[in-house]
């Protein structure tokens, strides 16, 4: 390898930046995404065929569900973010990871040993039978080590910008990484059982807890699915868009509003419960409020397109983008509205809010995620795509997927919650609990169809990223110059 | 203060982020722990006996509260469907609450009662043998495994810890005499945990097999006592309204 | 003496006070952003930064 072309090529490569952590965070992320949409697909199968519970512990609803949601939610979406977090922290502040490969490689490590143990735990039974933080207490402990390097590496990276001012994804990352540390320390105060055992009962009990846990749960969704994503949207697109974010004072705004507004707004998960009423009416105050910051930024990013239009219909990269805060617009419409009293007591216990909660994980956060994968990957391996058209392919897979999903999830939901509450002549409740069971089938079977798409999507995807992969080279620029030499 | 600092100065944009996020959840997760309303003052809630805590173990363990709520809104559908609506108190000394947030099967705040133990067992050992629409899993592990209660002190004492009265002295169980009764207040005793663990899975005899002790025994003792400790016959609903 | 910090437990004044609060450091981040032309063209500038870092 001539001197001359590492020197001059050598610029924004290996050389300067650590891309080794980013490459084996990316390609945890598609393994976690086909695992955990996989199990997925088998969970929704088992509400529409229970056989396939099998008789086995092991691979019941019950235990496979955290198995689905911690794979995707943290293994997919974690790794994702820690992936796009260090490559967009380098880039926007010209300077390597602070804390050296040591640091960064544990966070590597501790991350996919705790998801790793925490979904052969579930399987086992071992639970803390808190949605989203199922995780036992000695796992929580790994994740609040990592988390707490992983806070580490980004102010110190931070802290040696060459650039004199922070660009807002880093906002959005640095918010998402102390929220979750908040959230993560006071949802899991926990009592062992003794020392030696992986069981534990929480603090607190009854209302409290399970405010705190909703607390908790929304802000999941607000700061790990959300916010972090966000960030992700604020440097994805206007590169692969070629053009600056429409508007930058509008994402500041954008970022106070959001990170503020919030955290107020998990309570609307308790509504009509036995948890006082001030509260919800409190959280669905702002759950309301919370739309025009929601909408400000999507505002922001589509609009970032604006004058270049045409590059949704020759950019399959941007089209996932583009679909991706299309999908976000329209559950953060659907959230604020389900948080309404009178809504949310036909929505709530139904199959529309698992509805809402895809359309908002499956069209905003896989979606996003897709895309900025299919920016990041050519870059980090130094060759294009494999194949674009196979992009393509995956978009409509995924979009066809999506749809099936929630639409199949709104009959559903609407018919449950309809069933439930219909009285007829004489007063008397028109139907059986197992009636609005039975009624739900085909769309248990639809929805399943829909993930099956999805999931297909995610395998081409794979396979596409590993072809990509084997083509192109880590070293810096080597193969690309050898090709135009 | 001049805003471009925010932007230039990580330090202050670490604590302006903090202050934002702090905010929302103190207003409203701080309260609750002082404003005595928030759980109903009411006669009849009891602490779990140590065989309906190992049922709760075991609910937890599988994941009931995936597609059950234990938690009755305050609706017409709600009251015929499963009776009188849940109150805070009912579930403060459950460590963790089980509210779910899902009903693909129904709601089990107050099962208990509704079915004999014969029904329970022969429902989660095959479910589709009693309700042929029925989506849930089969659970015939249940009515095999041995119960474990070797650490039944080891739980008590840890849920002792969070709050619950759990007596580990004479003076803690006098204490439950006068506050539960002493038929109560024996069972809450935890050195006499096993002890009252076997006598109560030998009388209740809950999975219809006396031979025993299993898992089985332990789940439906749980599910049978679920919503049935607050006699609401002795309160009028204004009550609780107050409380809301 | 601190007779005066009972005003803050009542929610029938700490509502309408953090109203105003909140809406006060509203109006204070609208009047930041977009209250100076110089001000703003220097916020306008960042956005370039994703666009700064060097291509392949």
């Amino acid at each position: 390898m001539a001197t001359a072309s590492v020197s001059t090529a050598g610029v924004g490569t290996s050389e300067q930046y650590n891309y080794d952590i980013i490459r084996k965070f990316t390609i945890m992320t598609l393994i976690w995404g086909a695992i955990g949409m996989f199990v997925g697909v088998y969970i929704a199968s088992e509400l529409a065929f229970p056989f396939l519970n099998f008789d086995t512990p092991y691979i019941t609803f019950g235990r496979l569900r955290p198995v689905h949601t911690s794979g995707v939610i943290f293994g997919f979406g974690g790794s994702a973010l820690f992936a796009t977090s260090y490559y967009v922290v380098q880039r926007t502040c010209q300077t390597r990871l602070f804390g050296g490969d040591g640091l960064a490689n544990f966070t590597f490590w501790g991350w996919q040993a705790a998801i790793a143990l925490s979904a052969l735990g579930y399987m086992f039974g071992y639970t803390q039978a808190r949605e989203y933080a199922e995780m036992v207490w000695p796992i929580d402990l790994l994740v609040l080590l990592v988390w707490v390097s992983y806070l580490a590496i980004y102010v110190g990276t931070l802290l040696n910008r060459k650039q004199p001012h922070i660009y807002v994804a880093n906002w959005f990352y640095l918010a998402f990484i102390l929220a979750t540390a908040l959230l993560h320390i006071f949802n899991n105060l926990q009592v062992p059982v003794k020392l030696f055992s992986l069981e534990s009962y929480s603090l607190f009990s009854g209302t409290q807890d399970a405010m705190t846990q909703w607390w908790y749960g929304h802000n999941a969704v607000g700061f790990f699915l959300t916010a972090a994503f966000l960030g992700m949207m604020y440097y994805f697109v206007p590169k692969q868009a070629g053009r600056p974010v429409y508007s930058y004072r509008l994402s500041i705004l954008h970022f106070w509003a959001l990170i503020f507004l919030y955290m107020w707004a998990g309570a609307h998960h308790l509504h009509w419960t036995a948890l006082p009423d001030w509260t919800g009416t409190l959280a669905a105050t702002f759950s309301i409020m919370l739309l025009l910051p929601s909408w400000g930024g999507m505002i922001n990013g589509i609009m970032t397109l604006s004058g270049a239009w045409d590059k949704l219909r020759t950019d399959p990269v941007i089209r996932f983008l583009i679909v991706a805060l299309s999908f976000y617009g329209m559950s953060t419409f659907e959230g604020p509205m389900m948080s309404l009293k009178d809504v949310n007591a036909l929505s709530h216990y139904t199959d529309w809010t698992v509805g809402h909660v895809h359309s908002g994980a499956l069209g905003w956060v896989a979606m996003i995620t897709f895309g900025s994968l299919y920016h990041m990957v050519p870059r980090l391996w130094n060759t294009p795509m494999y194949s674009v058209r196979l992009v393509n392919v995956h978009f409509w897979l995924a979009t066809i997927g999506v749809l099936l999903y929630i639409t199949a999830m709104w009959i559903s939901g609407i018919m449950q919650g309809l069933m439930w509450r219909a009285f007829d002549d004489f007063g008397n409740l028109q139907y059986s609990f197992v009636e609005s069971v039975a009624a739900a089938h085909p769309f248990y079977v639809m929805r399943a169809v829909g993930g099956i798409f999805f999931l297909t999507g995610m395998i081409l995807m794979c396979y596409n990223m590993y072809k990509t992969i084997r083509q192109g080279s880590t070293a810096a620029h080597a193969d690309l110059n050898v090709a135009a030499a | 203060m001049k805003h471009d600092n925010i932007e230039r100065n990580l330090g202050i944009l670490l604590v302006f982020t903090m202050l934002a996020i702090s905010v929302g959840g103190m207003v409203e997760i701080i309260p609750l722990f002082f404003i005595k309303e928030t759980v109903e003052k009411v006669d009849g809630v009891r602490p779990y006996t140590p065989l309906e805590q190992r049922g709760r173990d075991i609910y937890i363990r599988e994941g009931c509260y995936l597609c059950h709520s234990q938690m009755i809104r305050p609706f017409r559908d709600e009251a015929l469907r499963y009776g009188h609506y849940s109150l805070a108190a009912e579930s403060k000394y459950d460590h963790p609450f089980q509210w779910g947030s899902k009903r693909t099967g129904p709601d089990l705040a107050r099962v208990g009662g509704k079915y004999s133990n014969d029904w329970h067992t022969q429902h989660l050992t095959a479910p589709r043998s009693l309700v042929p629409q029925s989506v849930m899993p089969n659970y015939p592990w249940l009515a095999k495994n041995e119960l474990k209660y070797d650490d039944i002190q080891d739980r008590m004492k840890a849920l002792r810890r969070t709050g619950v009265p759990y007596s580990n002295s004479q003076a803690e169980y006098q204490r439950n005499v006068e506050e539960f009764g002493a038929d109560v207040a024996k069972t809450l005793h935890i050195p006499d945990a096993e002890k009252n663990l076997v006598a109560q899975a030998q009388l209740g005899n809950y999975d219809t097999d006396p031979s025993n002790i299993t898992e089985m025994d332990a789940l439906v003792a749980y599910l049978q006592v679920l919503g049935t400790m607050v006699d609401f016959k002795k309160y009028d609903d204004d009550y609780f309204v107050k409380f809301r | 003496m601190m007779e005066w910090m009972l005003w803050f437990t009542r929610f029938e004044n700490t509502k309408p006070l953090s109203l105003v609060i909140f809406f006060l450091v509203f109006c204070g981040v609208l009047f930041y952003l977009f209250g100076s032309k110089t001000r703003s063209e220097t916020l306008e500038s960042h956005k370039n930064i994703p666009l700064q870092d060097d291509e392949i």
